[in-house]
């Protein structure tokens, strides 16, 4: 019986409040995307470098002397008009040429390989361990927990209903969701579903960057750092329902518990097999995701 | 005498809506029956209720006797029912001869389908006829993109009658065009109902008088009222509903 | 006179009988000045041309983005080394190749046929992920290093026997191989049967009212394509002599990706254009700058944005209205109107 509680308390429980740590992460990585297809039927395949954007800036600007609360908060102001002029002159420009979603799809992947190749060029191929801004741990239930996880699980969870509550509960977000839903009568009530899509885009950029300089202090800063995370986002985003911001959520923890579980039980190097697993599963079946879009919930 | 084409009590809801109603007409051989109806009346629904786009909720449709509910347009199409769209539906990229070519190549037997497109055969024999027939011999090669209103809606009937079909079915077939074009379109489905049976949809109340053999009038997903053109025209439930506001 | 679809598979030939040539005359001269070098690297391009070819088959015509197309290639290659490994015979490991890569598309087929669009192109990168893990974590298959050690075979073509380990015997029998497939597909293509597939792209809602199923179709230029991939696959390993799991990451889908938009979708031989490009791009660029990834990301952002035919329809349009010139000159002097 000790040993059960043992395992239950200090290999279990750590686990899985790691993999809750993570599950925010990809839900704030996931938000954006989602927004971004909901909204503009985009599936932001450079949405990982942005991510990777928004740590390197991070980075920079800290070894410029700027406080980590403050670049919390800045580097996703400063991503605002990179995302509305990606959308205003590059996006926008294959919108209407035949089908959408290969055409955005297959433009985003191209920028994603610009920006990947920008990073390097400017901060080099090597990794960056940029000092975690609240170092040491916490004891909880008997067991330490590094707690800048602790503070970055509480900022997620503050983060996600911030954004949440602008999309469902403020008339921004109504409108958001009104040109979603039909872009003409959006336009014949009044709404500039030009600037909305500009501006959707550029939060969906901003919320990447700032988990990106949520994440640099745990995962290290490279110019590839985005590709990895950028898979699982998807897959939370598809399983959620692309455009869903409860489904990413729910997705977003649920499926990083089954891996920091199956790490266990199995073995950890099946995590991504299964995850991919759920998201083939899940598109054969209901491609629609768990739950619906952002206009049609 | 069979009817050429027979629906029994169809419906289909929309959430609430009833959006057709327990729909039940024919369509005589080689006469042209016409559905008419204010916007919303369900017309088009019945239209893709008949022709395989919607599965009905209930009710049977039968081609020349034979219970075909349920099935898909590809087996519709093969069982002999060809329909043309309201809002014109093309392989815009391609060109009229292949946009007719694709529609013909059916006739050809499914062998054919692994050799090479030919310059000889049925289906190429078909395309040349209808070419000649629409009056597209000097647009053969020009993409279908570039075609205007007017024309773009000619190769849709044109489409439908690659494939010899013995039902023809018309969604507003002169929807959008000029009035030159209008009155040709409906000389073209005059002769057109010698050789099929038409059904059609169309807002013009003067040509829907004219062309007509049999009227279904829509009103609210039901069917209110069917006949002859001068029946329906002084049945009053009809004026109250439809030529009552217009 | 002829179908603009005729026309365009016309100047699509022309352009391959230039490259034809081209490869010719350049294994011709390499092999002379005694090079091994650009004559392997000239067959991997062919060889990764031909996985571009199967996803220009599913994007170009059927209006298919498949994401996940190096699983096929990684099957093939896997199956041709491990049969390779046992049995040294070329066709043998190539039939192989070609089998298992056919049950693989049918078997991925009916998994990601099941939907469309952007779904289709995210479960067909997630299938190739998973078997890319599996085989990153299988013991048997090598894991993360591959599989090393696959004998140079003989090629035995009836009339002569070459070998897979003379550079440039090797690389005339990729070039008759890629020949082959595109002879092949062109064939498809102008059928009855490709005019529908060609429908798809342009307007899959009609289709079903002309008659035609649209899942069959699908399924048809899916299995093709993964035979197509697996195939030139299986020829992986005769060259490089180890196959590793990287060979179905998504940089591999991805790169064969980029060579299909900047040669030009839709037209077959923009693959096998993009394909050579590239890799010379990235061999010449490579030898003085690690950043060639800027580039190679600019030119394909161009052509989504300004060129929807790739570095081909900067020269096509020119080849077909020659063409057409042509036919009707012709059609004028069988009617007895000389011009």
């Amino acid at each position: 019986m000790p040993d059960i509680m043992d395992y239950l308390q200090f290999i279990l429980a750590p686990q899985m409040l790691n993999g809750l740590a993570l599950g925010i992460s990809v839900v704030l990585v996931a938000l954006g995307l989602t927004i971004i297809f909901g909204l503009l039927d985009v599936i932001n395949m450079s949405h990982g470098e942005f991510y990777a954007v928004g740590a390197f800036t991070a980075l920079a600007l800290s070894a410029l002397g700027l406080n980590y609360w403050v670049l919390l908060a800045l580097v996703p102001i400063l991503l605002l008009p990179v995302g509305v002029l990606v959308e205003r002159y590059l996006i926008r420009r294959v919108y209407d040429g035949g089908d959408r979603h290969v055409s955005t799809l297959l433009l985003t992947f191209g920028l994603a390989l610009v920006i990947e190749d920008i990073l390097k060029i400017i901060f080099g191929p090597n990794t960056h361990r940029p000092a975690t801004p609240l170092p040491g741990a916490t004891e909880i239930l008997g067991v330490f927990i590094p707690t800048y996880r602790l503070a970055l699980i509480g900022i997620g969870f503050v983060v996600i209903a911030a954004v949440a509550l602008v999309v469902y509960r403020t008339r921004l977000g109504a409108m958001v969701r009104a040109a979603s839903y039909d872009r003409n009568m959006a336009a014949s009530l009044g709404v500039r579903v030009g600037w909305v899509y500009s501006g959707a885009y550029a939060f969906g950029i901003a919320l990447a960057g700032l988990a990106g300089v949520l994440l640099a202090p745990i995962y290290s800063v490279f110019p590839t750092m985005g590709h990895d995370f950028i898979l699982l986002a998807v897959t939370v985003v598809i399983v959620g329902g692309m455009g869903s911001i409860w489904g990413a959520v729910v997705a977003g923890i649920s499926l990083t518990q089954v891996q920091a579980i199956s790490a266990l039980i199995i073995s950890p190097v099946w995590g991504d097999a299964i995850i991919f697993g759920v998201m083939v599963v899940v598109l054969m079946f209901r491609p629609q995701g768990i739950f619906g879009r952002i206009g049609h919930a | 005498m069979t009817p050429a084409l027979e629906t029994r009590g169809l419906s289909i809801a929309f959430g609430g809506l009833k959006a057709v109603d327990a729909v039940s007409f024919s369509a005589t051989r080689n006469k042209i029956t016409t559905v008419i109806g204010p916007n919303g009346a369900g017309k088009t629904t019945l239209f893709n209720l008949i022709s395989g786009g919607l599965r009905p909720a209930s009710g049977t449709v039968m081609l020349d006797g034979r219970n075909v509910t349920g099935f898909g347009p590809a087996a519709l199409q093969g069982s002999g029912l060809a329909r043309s769209f309201q809002i014109t539906n093309l392989f815009f990229e391609l060109t009229v001869r292949e946009n007719l070519g694709l529609a013909a190549q059916t006739l050809d037997p499914v062998i054919n389908a692994f050799f090479p497109v030919g310059r000889r055969g049925r289906a190429a024999d078909k395309v040349d006829e209808l070419i000649e027939r629409f009056g597209f011999a000097a647009k053969a090669h020009e993409l279908v993109a570039a075609l205007s209103h007017g024309e773009q809606r000619r190769l849709e009937i044109a489409m439908c009658l690659a494939s010899e079909p013995q039902i023809l079915m018309l969604d507003e077939p002169t929807q959008g065009m000029s009035h030159g074009d209008t009155e040709e379109t409906a000389r073209l489905i005059r002769s057109l109902s010698t050789e099929v049976t038409v059904l059609l949809i169309e807002h013009d109340i003067g040509l829907v008088m004219s062309l007509s053999d049999h009227v279904v009038v829509m009103h609210q997903g039901r069917k209110l009222s069917e006949g002859a053109p001068a029946e329906v025209r002084s049945d009053p439930a009809v004026q109250a509903a439809y030529f009552g506001h217009g | 006179m002829l179908d603009r679809l005729d026309i365009s598979l016309r100047a699509n030939h022309v352009l391959f009988v230039i490259l034809f040539t081209a490869a010719f005359v350049f294994g011709v001269m390499a092999s002379m000045t005694g090079d091994r070098f650009y004559l392997r690297l000239a067959t991997e391009a062919l060889i990764l041309s031909g996985l571009a070819l199967s996803i220009d088959i599913l994007l170009g015509f059927t209006g298919l983005l498949s994401l996940g197309q190096a699983l096929f290639f990684g099957v093939g290659a896997y199956v041709s080394a491990l049969v390779l490994r046992e049995v040294p015979s070329f066709w043998l490991a190539l039939g192989a190749a070609s089998g298992a890569s056919l049950v693989a598309g049918v078997v991925g087929g009916l998994i990601a046929n099941r939907v469309r669009g952007v779904y289709f192109a995210l479960i067909t990168f997630g299938m190739a992920q998973i078997v890319a893990k599996i085989i990153y974590n299988t013991r048997s298959l090598g894991a993360s290093d591959g599989l090393i050690g696959i004998p140079v075979v003989e090629i035995p073509l009836g009339f002569v026997t070459l070998s897979a380990g003379n550079p440039l015997e090797f690389f005339l029998v990729v070039l008759g191989g890629i020949t082959l497939i595109y002879a092949g597909m062109s064939y498809v293509l102008s059928s009855p049967f490709g005019r529908v597939m060609i429908a798809l792209k342009a307007n899959e809602k009609r289709v079903p009212y002309l008659g035609y199923s649209t899942w069959a179709p699908r399924m048809v230029a899916y299995v093709l394509a993964a035979v197509i991939a697996g195939t030139v696959g299986g020829l992986y390993p005769m060259l490089r002599g180890f196959v590793s799991p990287e060979l179905m990451f998504f940089s591999a889908s991805g790169d064969a990706l980029i060579m299909v938009i900047i040669g030009g979708s839709g037209t077959l031989v923009g693959a096998i254009w993009g394909a050579i490009l590239l890799v010379a791009f990235k061999s010449v660029v490579g030898s003085w700058t690690e950043h060639h990834l800027i580039i190679v990301g600019l030119m394909f952002m161009a052509a989504v944005l300004f060129m929807k035919r790739g570095l081909i329809g900067l020269v096509k349009p020119m080849i077909e209205r020659r063409l057409v010139r042509i036919e009707a000159a012709r059609e004028m002097r069988k009617e007895g109107k000389a011009p």
